[in-house]
């Protein structure tokens, strides 16, 4: 279930006043079980590149291959409901697209579409509560009771229920709490493992590239200007801050480290990483001074 | 859903622009009554030539008053044609059952025609070169007289001015939940009408859900900010007559006159 992305340009309004250019020349190849993050300023086409991975646009001109079906300029709105079943779409703020009485039915509503039976979806829709971590009790409430981050997980579960193998998610911890915000990006994780989920996350967190992701997509008005690791893309904070871009958290706090004269390998990303060095680092120490 | 230009305000500083939003209203919907003045070549002609002067003056290229008129032309063809073929009087070219084309009933579907494209073009010209916010700040001003025989002109353009910030905002909303249950497998637009209709609801509830959010949070916003309506209530942007809005007055009287004179 991999992407293919070729030469891919997009421009909103075409051949009207307000014409606009969101995408140029954008060539990418996403792995199968990856894990991808893509960040970028507000209004660098990231939201725009997701929405022509399943198919809510198409390209103005170039070509992309999304598990198996090819997407041009030509491509028939038919031929894009194949494609939507393969490609889970977390779009920012889901919450805003509930709409049934209850959140079973709600989550339901997918696999439903995509020609499974009211048994098997609600069976899905159960199943798929439980792993968003929603209480049994709440599945015959509106969801228009739940509490905010009830909804946003009541949306998602909804997204999985249609059994995707590549999600998309576009910044889905906007307006959570830390805990929640934590709480989330876990469970995404949880199922990029278990289930070999094909993952492509939107994010301004930095910490949760360097946690989670394997694979760096940067963007800058509407051109791809990275496609690299968060290792190497982390391990140059002057380049980011050029691109105006920060680092994480860790990364941050061991550039600062380093600026003392602290001699680390190479930039840590994660709090364990962080850790492992500087017990390396102060290990060789003691013995130096034992010695 | 992007391509709406009717109501679309463009950024500019023309002499149309810069005239007293009051001035354009009332002007606007003067040239609408006296439109029905015209009765002849002479009249439609004279009406052309001025709506051409105030759309050159406006600096805005004549293409977006013609993308004005597309969304109504199946309905402005239709009643050409009801004249074309229903008008009596005059010398008869064709006869048909009840259809009957006669001269007079051409040049009549002609005037049907040009009355409507400069009726668009008036008022595509007036949203083009003016905020909402100017409009509905106007309309007020305009009708505050009537306030005296208890008309709530306040909170009518209160409700016009919130109405109008919130259209492109609904729009977002509807392109964006639209997207969101496309991805779960909706499609808009295709199979039969049962089920056409159908895929309307997962659209509508979500878009009166947020409405309503939206409603109650933009009241406490402004509760919260002292807001009361009428009474006493100043206002930040003012409104002022300038000699382009009188110059403008006086041309429309002429052309009432004008009118007169050279109508049948
Ligand atoms: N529906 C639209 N119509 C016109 N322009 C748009 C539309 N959506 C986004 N854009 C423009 O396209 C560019 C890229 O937007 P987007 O992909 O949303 O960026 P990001 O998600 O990185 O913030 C921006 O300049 C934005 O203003
Ligand atoms: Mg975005």
């Amino acid at each position: 279930m991999s992407i293919h992305i070729e030469k891919l340009n997009y421009v909103y309004q075409s051949g009207t006043p307000f014409s606009h250019r969101a995408l140029t020349d954008v060539s990418l190849d996403i792995a199968d079980g990856s894990y991808t993050a893509i960040i970028g300023h507000t209004g660098s086409g990231k939201s725009t590149l997701l929405q022509h991975l399943n198919g809510l646009l198409k390209p103005t001109a170039g070509t992309l291959t999304v598990a198996g079906n090819k997407i041009t300029p030509e491509t028939k709105n038919k031929e894009l409901n194949e494609l939507r079943r393969h490609v889970g779409f977390i779009f920012q703020f889901p919450e805003a697209q509930l709409f049934e009485e209850t959140v079973l039915k709600d989550i339901a509503f997918a696999p439903k579409n995509f020609g499974k039976s009211d048994e098997e979806a609600e069976d899905l829709a159960a199943k798929m509560a439980e792993l968003v971590g929603l209480p049994a009790s709440v599945l015959q409430n509106s969801p228009f009771e739940l509490s905010g981050g009830q909804m946003r997980r009541v949306a998602i579960a909804g997204v999985l229920a249609m059994e995707p193998q590549i999600l998309v998610l576009d910044e889905p911890t906007a307006g959570l709490d830390p805990k929640g915000r934590l709480e989330m990006m876990e469970m995404f994780e949880r199922l990029h493992q278990q289930q070999n989920l094909t993952i492509i996350l939107v994010t301004h967190q930095m910490n949760d590239v360097a946690n989670y992701a394997d694979h760096v997509l940067v963007m800058e008005e509407g051109r791809l200007i990275a496609d690299s690791t968060p290792q190497e893309v982390f391990s140059d904070p002057k380049w980011l801050k050029g691109h105006h871009l920060g680092l994480p958290q860790t990364t941050a706090f061991a550039a600062k480290l380093a600026d003392k004269g602290v001699p680390f390998k190479n930039l840590p990303l994660t709090e364990e990483q962080l850790a492992a060095q500087l017990a390396e680092l102060l290990a060789g120490k003691g013995d130096e001074q034992h010695g | 859903m992007d391509k709406m230009l009717l109501g679309r305000y463009i950024n500019g500083d023309s002499l149309i622009h810069r005239m007293d939003p009051r001035g354009k209203l009332f002007l606007s919907f003067y040239f609408i009554v006296i439109v029905f003045l015209c009765n002849n070549w002479e009249t439609y002609v004279l009406m052309t030539a001025m709506v051409m002067l105030f759309v050159k003056l406006s600096d805005i290229s004549l293409g977006f008053f013609i993308k004005g008129v597309r969304p109504l032309i199946w309905l402005i063809l239709f009643t050409v044609l009801l004249q074309i073929f229903f008008s009596s009087g005059g010398h008869v070219y064709w006869h048909w059952g009840p259809f009957t084309v006669t001269d007079s009933g051409m040049t009549n579907g002609v005037f049907v025609f040009c009355r409507f494209v400069l009726i668009i073009f008036m008022s595509t010209l007036l949203t083009l070169t003016t905020t909402p916010i100017e409009i509905s700040d106007g309309l007020e001003l305009l009708l505050k007289p009537l306030t005296k025989i208890k008309v709530p002109v306040y909170e009518i353009a209160l409700m016009l001015s919130i109405a109008l910030r919130f259209v492109p905002t609904l729009m977002d909303e509807t392109t964006k939940i639209m997207n969101a249950q496309r991805a779960r497998g909706v499609n808009f637009g295709e199979g039969n009408l049962i089920k056409q209709i159908k895929s309307v609801i997962p659209l509508l509830i979500p878009l009166f859900v947020s409405s309503f959010n939206r409603a109650e949070d933009l009241a406490t916003a402004m509760e919260a900010r002292g807001y009361h309506g009428g009474e006493g209530r100043t206002k930040y942007r003012k409104q002022e007559w300038k000699r382009n809005d009188t110059i403008a007055v006086i041309l429309f009287v002429v052309l009432t006159i004008a009118l007169v004179v050279l109508r049948k």
